[in-house]
């Protein structure tokens, strides 16, 4: 027995020593399948090139991040970091329990100018930053090249304004009997953020500058939701049904997210394109913007500089370089976008996403607010009643803003 | 009679011992049901009663800011149109689902409590939904409700008959809810009738026969009343479940559309779990409680008349 104490000291007191020394991060995520695979290499990567920090990765299912988050917060066993849905941060930064960021980027590489804009706007509370993004996608149009050929339509050259969409689809509609367009009209947050390109395209905005209440009931709005109206009674190109026409081939065009590039390929059996959405004459490009950021909790200085390490680490272009490549992501930053490495990749293994890529200036935010969802509901809510007919396109998005007002007080 | 007497002496004794053992036993018996009050407290009441006191607050549940309300959440909820909406909805399809399974329950129990060939078979596929994942079968449903690919439409269309839009249309959407909230709930009511129908004593029948009671006669006054007690149950049973239906509407509308199907468990998980309105959702639920509980008082009440009324 005694021949073996010195031994058993040694190993405990190498442990408690390494222990002491090595850090151990707990980082909270939602990326499954080969994204999560991709973050893993990641970070097996910058373990390798920073010894004795150890990133303990855990995947929580996207649906149940946050309410997760909200029950590690209120009972204080929060992870080091870790990233959610942008929507979710004005809800996360009410929580006190994040860490301001400030400091660390002031003296840090990161470069804020090289950031789109679009993603910035989340993570602000009372003058303060406490989230970088990571990671964005967008929404842009696809298109059925075989209906295009059907119709007699060029199948490689999409509709640029919404005149020309309107002009495309009554032929598609005449000459093969499918849908030319596909709306999203099942309500919810699918159908507000669709609505929301069509409202920023006409020049107008969700809330007004100061986020202090709705502005989508503005011209720019009604003139939005009349395209809708009309694009389903006026031209006859769009219905109301379930989502999934474009997909199965009985909808011609169809506006939808940057990871359908990996998708639509495995799920279609036709041929398809993809462009920047279409804009109406004399107004703006646009798309809106998805994506996920990244924060750390409040814990002691040295867990929260070792994290913060990490982030910086992990928004450095050569990383987010080889992060979009691997999952699909559209670029965060400029220098990402323009990284010869990642447009050689783009044009190769992913043609589709180009005009996702190409339309990342011009993505838009929704409202970095806190009752965003409930507005959002309640805006989706007020469209569909103006595509059942229920209501006129003015009337629906005045009751709309009504209903909405007392939200953002 | 030898036996007996000895017996009677010693449950004679035996009563202070079996008084003093059953309180000696107290604390073994408390031991056991520690697990049992553990969990419940910890998992039910707690949560149960500190929602009933986050109703009075106005909280997202991270903020470290939470005002105390008082009742205005309870105001702001009655005066509510979105709440009175869900309320008739969820009325319509408590009642509905209940009756519909309820008679279509008894049907197939009396069928099947016939010598049919392959009854085990039968009486397996009805019950199969009952055990089948509500998500997934929402799942499915939802494609079989598709208005043009749909197997149901296109089943309509080849007898000639042009199907709604079902989940898309308003005045459809709710019916085909109570349509899957029946297909699900009709194999568990059949289940409780069979076994009702076994205690049927079969002299009953024999008699009425002799009587000359016809089939529907002895349907209408042996079978009825004597599965009144099950019906009962049924009644009540069904009428909770309905009451919290959420999973079949959230995997298949989402509320929608126009909150047409916007039960009031998915207005209460839309305002606890996608608003951070944990104060507002938290008064949802006691009205919901105390709804289901006045529902089920009422049914007591009636079934106690009921039972006094036929004596």
């Amino acid at each position: 027995m005694r021949k073996y104490t010195p031994t058993f000291l040694a190993v405990i007191l190498f442990s408690v020593f390494s222990l002491s020394l090595a850090q151990k991060l707990t980082f909270w995520h939602y990326w499954d399948g080969a994204n999560g695979q991709v973050l893993q290499n990641l970070i097996d990567q910058y373990q390798e090139e920073n010894p004795g920090i150890t990133i303990e990765a855990v995947f929580v299912p996207g649906s149940e991040l946050v309410s997760k988050l909200q029950t590690a917060i209120a009972g204080r066993q929060t992870p080091t970091m870790a990233i959610s849905d942008l929507v979710a941060m004005p809800f996360l930064t009410s929580s006190g329990a994040l860490v301001a960021l400030d400091d660390y980027i002031s003296e840090s590489n990161v470069d804020m100018s090289d950031y789109f804009a679009g993603p910035l706007v989340y993570g602000l509370r009372d003058g303060k930053r406490y989230s970088l993004p990571v990671s964005a996608s967008n929404l842009a149009l696809f298109w059925n090249k075989a209906i295009f050929a059907e119709a007699g339509l060029d199948p490689d050259t999409p509709p640029e304004t919404w005149e020309e969409l309107v002009e495309m689809a009554q032929i598609i509609k005449e000459k093969t009997g499918k849908w030319g367009y596909e709306l999203f009209t099942q309500g919810g947050e699918g159908t507000s953020w669709q609505w929301q390109v069509f409202l920023w395209n006409k020049g107008g905005d969700v809330l007004s500058g100061d986020l202090s209440s709705p502005a989508f009931n503005s011209e720019a709005g009604f003139e939005a939701l009349q395209f809708w109206v009309d694009l389903i009674d006026e031209y006859e190109v769009s219905t109301v049904a379930p989502w999934g026409l474009f997909g199965r081939g009985e909808a011609a065009m169809v506006m939808d997210g940057s990871w359908m590039t990996q998708f639509f390929p495995m799920q279609v059996n036709f041929e398809l394109g993809s462009a920047v959405f279409p804009y109406p004459e004399g107004g703006e490009i646009a798309t809106n913007m998805g994506g996920e950021q990244i924060f750390i909790f409040n814990t002691d200085p040295e867990t929260q500089q070792a994290a913060w390490n990490f982030i910086e680490w992990f928004s450095s272009t050569p990383v987010q370089v080889e992060w979009d490549r691997g999952t699909g992501f559209i670029p965060i930053k400029e220098s990402v976008a323009n990284d010869s490495t990642y447009i050689a990749w783009v044009k190769n293994a992913r043609p589709l996403l180009l005009p996702f890529v190409e339309s990342m200036p011009y993505a838009n935010p929704r409202p970095p607010v806190t009752k965003y969802p409930q507005i959002s509901d309640t805006l989706a809510n007020y469209i569909v009643e103006a595509l059942y007919g229920r209501m006129s396109p003015q009337e629906a998005l005045n009751t709309a803003a009504q209903e909405a007002a007392p939200l953002l007080r | 009679m030898t036996l007996s007497r000895p017996q009677v002496h010693n449950e004679g004794r035996a009563k202070r011992p079996t008084f003093m053992r059953t309180f000696k036993n107290l604390p073994i018996a408390l031991f056991f049901l520690l697990p049992t009050v553990v969990i419940l407290g910890t998992f039910n009441f707690y949560p149960a009663l500190y929602s009933l006191y986050l109703s009075f607050f106005e909280w997202n549940g991270v903020s470290p800011k939470r005002p105390f309300v008082g009742l205005d959440n309870y105001q702001r909820l009655f005066s509510s149109s979105e709440f009175w909406n869900s309320l008739q909805v969820t009325v319509i399809y408590a009642a509905a689902m209940t009756v519909a399974a309820l008679a279509l329950g008894m049907i197939v129990a009396v069928l099947l409590n016939q010598d049919i060939r392959g009854r085990a078979l039968y009486r397996a596929l009805y019950f199969l939904p009952v055990i089948t994942p509500t998500v997934a079968a929402g799942v499915v449903w939802k494609y079989l409700f598709d208005p043009s690919q749909g197997v149901i439409n296109r089943f309509l269309a080849g007898s000639g008959i042009t199907g709604p839009s079902w989940l898309t249309d308003p005045s459809w959407a709710l019916v085909a809810i109570v349509i899957v909230g029946v297909w699900k709930r009709v194999g568990f009511n059949m289940v409780v009738y069979l076994a009702a129908l076994q205690g049927v004593p079969r002299i009953y029948y024999e008699a009425a026969q002799l009587d000359g009671a016809s089939p529907w006669q002895r349907f209408r006054f042996v079978t009825l009343p004597l599965l009144a007690p099950s019906t009962f149950f049924l009644t009540v049973t069904a009428l909770i479940d309905a009451f919290q239906v959420f999973d079949l509407v959230y995997v298949m509308t989402q509320g929608g559309p126009l909150k047409s199907t916007d039960v009031i468990g998915y207005y209460l998980y839309r305002y606890g779990f996608r608003y951070y309105e944990l104060g507002f959702a938290s008064a949802i639920a006691y009205v919901m409680f105390a709804l289901i509980f006045v529902v089920t008082l009422i049914q007591f009440r009636l079934s106690r008349g009921g039972a006094q009324g036929e004596n």
